[in-house]
Order: structure tokens, then C-alpha cells, then sequence
């Protein structure tokens, strides 16, 4: 008798092909659930749009009143990436039930963290660059990629998948804006009294986004060590 | 942070001198007349005299005297001239400058308008990270060609010129009249670069040439956009565009003139979203003011009047 291809209406017209569960090889150790239900999620990609989005016009505010040309450029490509960021998470909205119009919706954790950003965005004058840098690349940025990688964690690894695969992209080029920010800064602060500068600045927006609860606002409760 | 900046509060290192931006200005507005543009030049003698020292363009300053912007900018960049190389200089940190406030430009335009539709939040931020490598670009063409910068000063002409406090305005003055005008300059350069046999900055400047080309393109569908049901905002863009078309064509310089020093790149520019109703006017914009043989003979006189004031310091002087 042939093999059969195809099953047929009778258990004895089942195919011959050996059982092959996606579960077996490699072994899939994901398990279902997660912290975060569909509405936490769109909650918190809400949240992390805020933060991409006026990170990305912050910037884009400073690159005119940076004097250091090399800042400027690398700030440029930075501007465009965290764009992207923003872009992307928004992109995952309306997959989660926000509506198809919700690709824009930016939403700060509470009224704190909008009053923290804009105090992020308070140094203006051109001899402040330390000032400006440290708050973006020493305290929100690192705190973000905190934030993400424990996202990326505790939810719902198969369901939430593209939420992941979202938040991976942006931790990875998050991870080298950080590093070329601090090399910046390392370069910046060469002597006693500009390290004082940038620790000072650094304590101050500490405080201030414990203050407010992070990014989702909840930061006690899902409380890892701050830069 | 405050939005909407002043062009003086562009932050530049210590490289860095400005121009007086009433020079461009004043060059845009002059007559077709011999006199009168030797008489402009003559009472800013001692403000470009002041912001050239210490600088490359002292020598030009030294042999041409205040007229000496009408020699450059109204010649076509020749590589058998003796002055070429200080010319191709000068040329290029005013692109790198250019590039510098583009950047700004388009930075500028995520603070200050923070209630933008997305995509031009995104369109911008886009930019950003190319006029960041334009400036990186410019800043290593400068550098094969001998240069360095700060050998100059800079006119922040462009970033003033841009900055409106309307999104429509602002993108048709700096994405279409001045990244057009970027357009014309850039294929220039090609051609100056492939006629020196010079395959790095050809492919270089060809690449950005390709980036201004969708920059453009931005402001062509951001000026609809933002004036879409409204033909009189419409019509404020265009001729705010005009205006900046006109300022940056030089005195005919950048024009469609068969002996233009930068001819207009008509086919870039149809490809980057300008009708042809539109480059007609602009070939007809930019003709206007004096003509190349005005500017010529009042350099002339100028150069004159400049060397016979050295020789009668020098007399001065030696008594």
C-alpha cells in the first residue's frame, strides 16, 4: 500500500509522516502569560511613545544652541532613530485594540512625568551642554532601556511578541546612543569642576524621575536600580 | 527652553566668525547700476574689511577689496584661474555653513512646532540626521581640498531667512527655496569635480545632491499640506519662497543666464517637486537686479579705488 499524502475521513486514513511538534526541536521554553495584559501594554507603549517622541523634539531643540560641531552631527542621526522609535511603537497601537487613528497617541504616565520632561528640557543657554546631555544620555535614556529590557521580560513572550521585537531594536540602538553620549560627556567633563557639574545634574533628574514614578509611572513597584 | 531663536543664538566653537548678514541682504536689492553698487560696497568697506581679518578671504580682501564677493560669486568656478582654490574654498565652507544651519533648521522645527502632524515631525527628524551627515561630509570635503574649518566667516543669512514662525512658511523658504537652491549649487560642484578629474567629491556631493533632492521633496508636499483649503496661505508661502529665491540668487549669480556663475538645475529640481510654471519664475526672479557686467565693471572700480587707498596709506606711512 502507498503512503498516503493527505488524511482522510477515517482513522485509518491517517498519514504515515512521523508527529513534529513545534514545541520539540528547538525546545520552545516560552511560557503563556504574562505581567502585562493587552490593555497594560498599549498603556505602556503609550507611555514609552511620550517619552521617544519629546526626547526627539528636546534634541532637536538643542542641536541650534550646542557649540560643538561633532554634538551636533551626532545628535542628528540620534533625532532620526529616536523618531523611528517613536514611530514603531505607535505602529503597534491599533494591534492593540487602540484603534486604527491611535498610531499618534503619546501618552505621559501621569501629569509628573510630562513636568519632569519638560524640566529635562530646561537648559537652553550654549555653555549648558553638559547640563543637556547628562539629563538625556546619563538618566532617561539608560532608565528607558531599564524600563524596556523589563518589558521585554515580563510579558507575554509569544503573545506579545512584536511588542518585544519592537522594544529590542530600540534597546540596541538606545544602548549605542548611550554609549556615545557618555563618551561625549567623558570628553566634555575633563576637569574636577564640570564632573561636579554632570554628577549635580545627574542627581537632580535621579530625583526627579523617582519623583514621578519613571516613564509608566510605576517605577517603585517595578523598581531596579537607577543609573 | 524657549522656542523660535534669534539667528545671533546659533551656538558655534571657537573656530567660528560671523558675517554680517546685512551684506546678503543688501547684494539681493541692489539696482542695475554701476554706481550705485560701487557706492553700497565702498560704505561697507569697513564691516567686511572687519569680518575677513584674521581669516582666508583677507587675501581676496587685500587684493580685490570690498568688491571682492562679486568677483566670486559671480564668476563660474574655473580650475585653470589663479584664484580657483581659495574660490573652491570658499565656496565649500559656505556649503559646510549652509549644511550647519540646515541642520538647524530642520532641528528647530521639531521644537518649535511640537503640535506638527507626525509625519512631519518624522520628515524633519529625517533630515536632521542628513544635514548631520552633510556637515560631516563637508567638513572632510574642506579638508581634501586643503581647507579647514573657521577659515572663513559665516553668514547666518540662511538660518534667518528660514526661521518663520509659520510651519508652512518656513518649509517652503527653507526646503524648497533654499534646498532648491542647494540643487543648483550641488550640480555645479559635480561638474566642477568631474571636470578636475576629483572622483571623491563628485560622488560625495552626488549623493547629497540625491538627499536635497527628497528634502525638497519634503517641503513640496508640507507646503500643501499646511495651506491645503486656504489659497491665500498658500499663496503667502510661495511668494515668501520667492523672496528667499530671490535673496539667494545673488544679484543673478545662481540664475538660468548663460553665463550664471550656478547655472539652475531645472531636471533635479523637476524631479524634486517644482512645476515648470515655477522654475520659469525662478528663471525669471533670479535675472533680475545687476547685471553680470555691472557687477564686473563696479568690481573693477572698487578694486581700483581699494589698491589706490593702500598705496596712499603705505605713502602715509613711510613719511
Amino acid at each position: 500500500m502507498s503512503q498516503r499524502m493527505y488524511p482522510g475521513m477515517s482513522p485509518d486514513e491517517k498519514t504515515t509522516f512521523a508527529p513534529y511538534s513545534a514545541f520539540d526541536i528547538p525546545a520552545d521554553l516560552r511560557e503563556l502569560h504574562g505581567r502585562y495584559d493587552v490593555e497594560a501594554t498599549a498603556r505602556r507603549c503609550r507611555n514609552f511613545r511620550y517619552a521617544e517622541e519629546w526626547m526627539m523634539m528636546i534634541l532637536g531643540g538643542w542641536v541650534a544652541t550646542i557649540p560643538e560641531v561633532p554634538v551636533k552631527t551626532g545628535l542628528g542621526k540620534i533625532i532620526w532613530e529616536t523618531a523611528q522609535a517613536a514611530d514603531e511603537l505607535g505602529r503597534r497601537l491599533p494591534e492593540l485594540r487602540c484603534g486604527r487613528k491611535a498610531v499618534e497617541a503619546s501618552e505621559a504616565s501621569n501629569q509628573a512625568f510630562a513636568d519632569f520632561i519638560q524640566a529635562l528640557s530646561d537648559p537652553e543657554q550654549p555653555d549648558l551642554s553638559i547640563e543637556k546631555l547628562a539629563g538625556i544620555f546619563d538618566v532617561l535614556k539608560p532608565h528607558l532601556v531599564e524600563v524596556y529590557e523589563r518589558t521585554m521580560r515580563e510579558t507575554d513572550q509569544i503573545s506579545d511578541a512584536p511588542t518585544i521585537e519592537i522594544l529590542d531594536t530600540i534597546v540596541r540602538k538606545t544602548r549605542r546612543h548611550i554609549a556615545w553620549g557618555q563618551e561625549v560627556l567623558d570628553r566634555l567633563c575633563d576637569t574636577d569642576a564640570t564632573r561636579e557639574r554632570r554628577r549635580k545634574r545627574i542627581d537632580l533628574i535621579n530625583a526627579k524621575l523617582a519623583e514621578c514614578g519613571g516613564v509608566t509611572g510605576t517605577l517603585e513597584s517595578d523598581r531596579g536600580s537607577l543609573h | 527652553m524657549k522656542r523660535f531663536i534669534h539667528h545671533s543664538e546659533l551656538a558655534r566653537d571657537s573656530r567660528f566668525v560671523r558675517q554680517d548678514n546685512a551684506q546678503s541682504t543688501v547684494l539681493a536689492q541692489m539696482p542695475d547700476d554701476v554706481e550705485t553698487v560701487v557706492n553700497i560696497f565702498d560704505q561697507f568697506t569697513p564691516m567686511i574689511e572687519e569680518s575677513v581679518r584674521g581669516t582666508a578671504a583677507q587675501a581676496l580682501f587685500d587684493e580685490y577689496g570690498p568688491g571682492f564677493a562679486l568677483m566670486v560669486l559671480n564668476e563660474p568656478l574655473d580650475p585653470d584661474s589663479p584664484i580657483s582654490k581659495t574660490r573652491l574654498l570658499l565656496r565649500m565652507h559656505g556649503i559646510f555653513v549652509g549644511e550647519l544651519q540646515a541642520l538647524e533648521g530642520a532641528a528647530r522645527s521639531l521644537w518649535d512646532f511640537p503640535d506638527a502632524p507626525w509625519e512631519f515631525k518624522m520628515n524633519m527628524a529625517r533630515q536632521c540626521w542628513d544635514e548631520g551627515r552633510h556637515v560631516q561630509i563637508f567638513e572632510k570635503l574642506l579638508t581634501h581640498l586643503g581647507g579647514e574649518v573657521g577659515m572663513f566667516p559665516e553668514s547666518t543669512f540662511l538660518f534667518e531667512c528660514a526661521c518663520s514662525e509659520d510651519p508652512a512658511m518656513r518649509v517652503a523658504g527653507v526646503n524648497r527655496g533654499l534646498e532648491g537652491l542647494a540643487c543648483d549649487v550641488f550640480r555645479d560642484m559635480i561638474r566642477y569635480a568631474e571636470k578636475t578629474g576629483d572622483e571623491t567629491m563628485r560622488q560625495a556631493v552626488d549623493y547629497v545632491l540625491a538627499d536635497e533632492i527628497t528634502h525638497v521633496r519634503f517641503g513640496s508636499e508640507w507646503v500643501k499640506a499646511f495651506t491645503e483649503g486656504d489659497p491665500d496661505h498658500f499663496k503667502r508661502t510661495q511668494d515668501f519662497r520667492r523672496e528667499v529665491d530671490k535673496q539667494f540668487s545673488f544679484g543673478g549669480a545662481r540664475s538660468d543666464r548663460p553665463d550664471a556663475a550656478i547655472p539652475i538645475a531645472w531636471e533635479d529640481r523637476v524631479e524634486a517637486g517644482f512645476s515648470e510654471e515655477e522654475l520659469r519664475d525662478l528663471a525669471e526672479l533670479s535675472v533680475g537686479g545687476p547685471s553680470k557686467k555691472t557687477l564686473i565693471e563696479a568690481a573693477r572700480i572698487l578694486r581700483e579705488r581699494h589698491q589706490a587707498r593702500k598705496a596712499e596709506q603705505s605713502k602715509e606711512t613711510g613719511q
